[in-house]
């Protein structure tokens, strides 16, 4: 049997069984799309690419499909090719095992919505513009992939967008992605023009990279990714449903930046200044967005500050030159972290659309499946042994802590590694445990398997998913094996003596002393200051630039100054020095004769 | 911190103390209970009450200590609340939102559906207006027979109405425009309270 052409077959059935509620309800009046066959799809797309998956891990075997070339000019091939490789197949199984439960869950959460098919037909487009990204082997397949994310966030975002604010979320998401985009269009400018090829395999350089490429890669993947200083968008993009939170904004979108850098990284190998870049850039974001999730009240915003602190989690190991350890997280990450927007949409709907943890507490007793995998999942953040998250985040702490890279680095990821712990605690304690605070008349009860059964199969995958792939798939080269104890168990530590911390504070909170605004608790509660500083300084310079050069550069200076009254200022300046001379004195204007007479003597001898 | 009479019930009344409206009937008169142009000085302290009560829901998370602090505060409202001279009572009050101000809560406890909050018009793209039901395909209107039958004889009633709704709000409404929002009843024996149908037709809060 040939394996290769089973996973060629099966990889791309996997694209083709995902299109069809697409297709067929334009080919037939009689098949329409319903919730449930949507997510039936789904299902038996990850059913199906189970199949490729294992082939490569049984038997190595990757392939490169090239299915038509776009003959636009003679020396420029844009073939869209397709790679299954290492990183490919093992995220469509994972891709599609999350996104089908999401699904599911879906059609719980948003059944009192008019429109809910449309909605399942926007998260199907934007699955399919996420495989088509993750499967690209060229820049080009890749960018068509990017900005299908893109559009399908800003139409999910939106999606009640009734909501002023839903409004300018799904805007600023677009504008912060487009900043990006600009990055990822230079470097495939600049691959054009220097190595005439935007094919993956054509990348590497035996020299060093000049930068700019570079340069482009890490703003497209700061974008994408909500790095620091491109990561308002993030939290924002909450504003649109749980699912869509849950499906796009924690397990798939956000990481194609970091898979962008994963897929470049030859172009990186030999570029230390870019991967120091990476380096920090990911320490300062994920210090920046952990210390914001400290004082988040809104259980959805504490989730995002998260996801956002492990995508900075992943840069750090891309700078670490680690791409697989980055693909490992991403992979262990998109479980739990999706399985924790779930609980919490579970616990939303139950309460009639409360989303402050402030108003919820004592649920463990009247939503015990929910709270459970919500405890699992939190466990599984904190890189808690033997989760799935210890697997990749110990091992990217270790080679941090055993690598003589930067140690200021070292020190920012330990810091938020522990404030991870802290407001994790934090939110576990405020919704979970002690005396309830919700409204009476919440309509809480967890009957439906719809609810249950996502959340329960999503905490299964976070128990093994970790064991499981690291278990089939080797990495690359070893790892540090020996280091001093204390360095060993750094990571363990740190999340030990946040949960201590939050737990300290916890009592702290119970006890009769009022709290009061410091500067601290006033920089972590806004952000920052991060938004009203760039959102209203650049707009409005922006603005006020623009309205200048419209009214005082054109207007005024080449159609005045250079025009008519340039032209009558520099007459009448003239005119003024002459009438000087124009005093009425005959003797003066017999001198002016004797003058002119002169010059023509002088000038005529 | 707090003001005279502020918290006290008022005899006679059911509620808290109203702007004294001059007796005038109609449109023009503000009723019982309506809003006037200045608010009192009993209702700026009540205003003020209720704020920095649930700013400090927000504080404490807990309710018991939630409780204690609210006593406490409530304590501090009414060492107050005999106070006659009206000089001292404004600078407490002046005092008191200055207060409030600095020891406010950056992320304060929104409901829901209040305005900032997050289901706040969610629903609104949902919202159509009544006349859209005019358009609906005959096959569409035939899945709801008695609706659409008695709907015309709803509509030709509007239509009739309309002209003494609008009577009746141009009689009563000052010459200086209308002192409140709120619309007044039907004044005569068989005719419609003015805009019942703008009131009949809305749209449902939450849809389906």
């Amino acid at each position: 049997m040939d394996l290769l052409l089973v996973l060629n077959l099966t990889a791309l059935l996997t694209l083709a069984t995902l299109s069809t509620p697409i297709i067929f309800p334009l080919l037939s009046e009689n098949l329409k799309n319903t919730p449930t066959t949507i997510t039936n799809t789904v299902k038996t797309s990850f059913l199906i690419s189970l199949i490729p998956m294992t082939i490569y891990i049984y038997s190595g075997t990757e392939s490169l499909i090239s299915l038509w070339e776009w003959k636009f000019i003679m020396n420029f091939k844009i073939p869209i090719s397709l790679k299954m490789d290492l990183y490919s197949l093992t995220f469509f199984p994972i891709a599609l095992f999350v996104s089908w439960s999401i699904l599911q869950f879906a059609t719980w959460y948003m059944a009192s919505d008019p429109y809910i098919t449309k909605f399942f037909t926007y998260l199907l487009f934007f699955l399919i513009a996420m495989l088509i990204l993750i499967v690209a082997n060229n820049l080009f397949v890749l960018f068509i992939g990017w900005e299908g994310v893109g559009i399908m966030s800003f139409l999910l975002i939106s999606w009640w967008h009734g909501r002023a604010e839903a409004n300018t979320a799904a805007l600023q998401a677009v504008l912060y992605n487009r900043v990006g985009d600009v990055g990822l269009i230079l470097c495939m400018a600049w691959l054009a023009s220097t190595m005439n090829t935007w094919e993956i395999q054509q990348l590497s350089s035996p020299s060093q990279t000049p930068m700019l490429p570079l340069l482009g890669l890490i703003l497209a993947a700061a974008g994408k990714s909500a790095q620091f200083g491109l990561h308002p968008w993030l939290p924002a993009a909450m504003e649109g449903p749980t699912p869509v939170s849950a499906l796009l904004h924690s397990s798939t979108m956000v990481v194609a930046g970091i898979f962008l850098l994963i897929r470049t990284h030859p172009l990186f190998n030999n570029n230390q200044t870019a991967l120091t870049l990476c380096l920090c850039l990911g320490a300062i974001s994920t210090l920046f967005a952990a210390t914001c999730a400290l004082t988040q009240n809104d259980i959805k915003k504490i989730i995002a500050f998260s996801t956002s602190s492990q995508l900075g989690l992943m840069m750090v190991t891309i700078g670490l030159n680690l791409p697989q350890l980055a693909f490992l997280h991403i992979s262990t990450h998109a479980f739990f972290k999706a399985m924790l927007f779930l609980c919490s949409g579970s616990i939303i709907h139950s309460l009639n659309g409360e989303q402050d943890i402030r108003k919820m507490g004592g649920l463990q007793k009247m939503l015990p499946t929910t709270t459970s995998c919500l405890t699992i999942g939190n466990l599984a953040l904190m890189g808690t042994p033997f989760l799935a998250g210890f697997y990749s985040k110990d091992q990217i702490i270790e080679s941090l802590s055993t690598s003589y890279l930067n140690s200021w680095a070292l020190v920012l990821t330990l810091l938020a590694t522990s404030f991870t712990a802290v407001y994790t605690i934090r939110m576990t304690v405020l919704v979970q445990s002690g005396f309830t605070r919700i409204p009476p008349l919440a309509p809480i009860n967890e009957n439906n398997p719809a609810v249950t059964s996502p959340i329960t199969r999503l905490a299964m995958g976070s128990i093994v998913a970790g064991f499981l792939i690291t278990s089939f798939i080797l990495p690359p080269k070893t790892p540090p094996m020996t280091m001093p104890l204390s360095i060993k168990i750094t990571a363990l530590t740190v999340t030990a003596l946040g949960i201590i911390l939050a737990l300290e504070l916890s009592k702290v909170a119970q006890t009769l002393i009022l709290t009061k605004q410091t500067p601290l608790s006033n920089f972590s509660t806004s952000l920052g200051y991060f938004n009203p500083l760039m959102h209203r300084f650049n707009t409005t310079q922006s603005l006020k630039g623009g309205q200048n050069i419209a009214s005082h550069l054109i207007d005024l200076s080449w159609y005045k100054l250079l025009g008519p009254e340039g032209l009558a200022n520099l007459q009448t300046l003239a005119a003024k020095t002459m009438t000087t001379f124009h005093s009425g004195l005959i003797k003066a204007y017999l001198g002016s004769f004797a003058l002119s007479i002169l010059i023509i003597l002088i000038s005529t001898h | 911190m707090a003001a005279p009479g502020a918290l006290r019930r008022q005899r006679g009344r059911g509620r808290a103390a109203l702007p004294a409206s001059p007796a005038r009937r109609g449109r023009g008169r503000a009723a019982p209970g309506a809003m006037a142009a200045y608010l009192t000085h009993q209702q700026k302290v009540l205003r003020l009450y209720k704020k920095s009560l649930r700013h400090l829901e927000s504080w404490c998370i807990h309710r018991d200590k939630y409780r204690y602090f609210a006593v406490l505060l409530r304590d501090r409202f009414d060492k107050n609340k005999d106070l006659k001279d009206m000089v001292k009572a404004t600078e407490l009050l002046k005092a008191g939102e200055e207060e409030f101000w600095a020891s406010q809560h950056p992320q304060p406890y929104i409901f829901p559906d209040s305005p900032g909050g997050t289901s706040y018009e969610r629903y609104e793209l949902y919202k159509i207006p009544e006349w859209s039901l005019d358009f609906w395909h005959p096959s569409e209107k035939a899945m709801y027979p008695d609706y659409f039958a008695k709907r015309e004889q709803w509509k030709k009633l509007q239509r009739e109405s309309w002209e003494r709704e609008i009577k009746q709000l141009q009689e009563e409404t000052p010459a200086d425009g209308p002192r409140t929002e709120a619309l007044p009843p039907a004044r005569k024996e068989g005719h419609l309270p003015p805009m019942w149908w703008h009131h009949v037709t809305r749209p449902r809060e939450q849809p389906m």
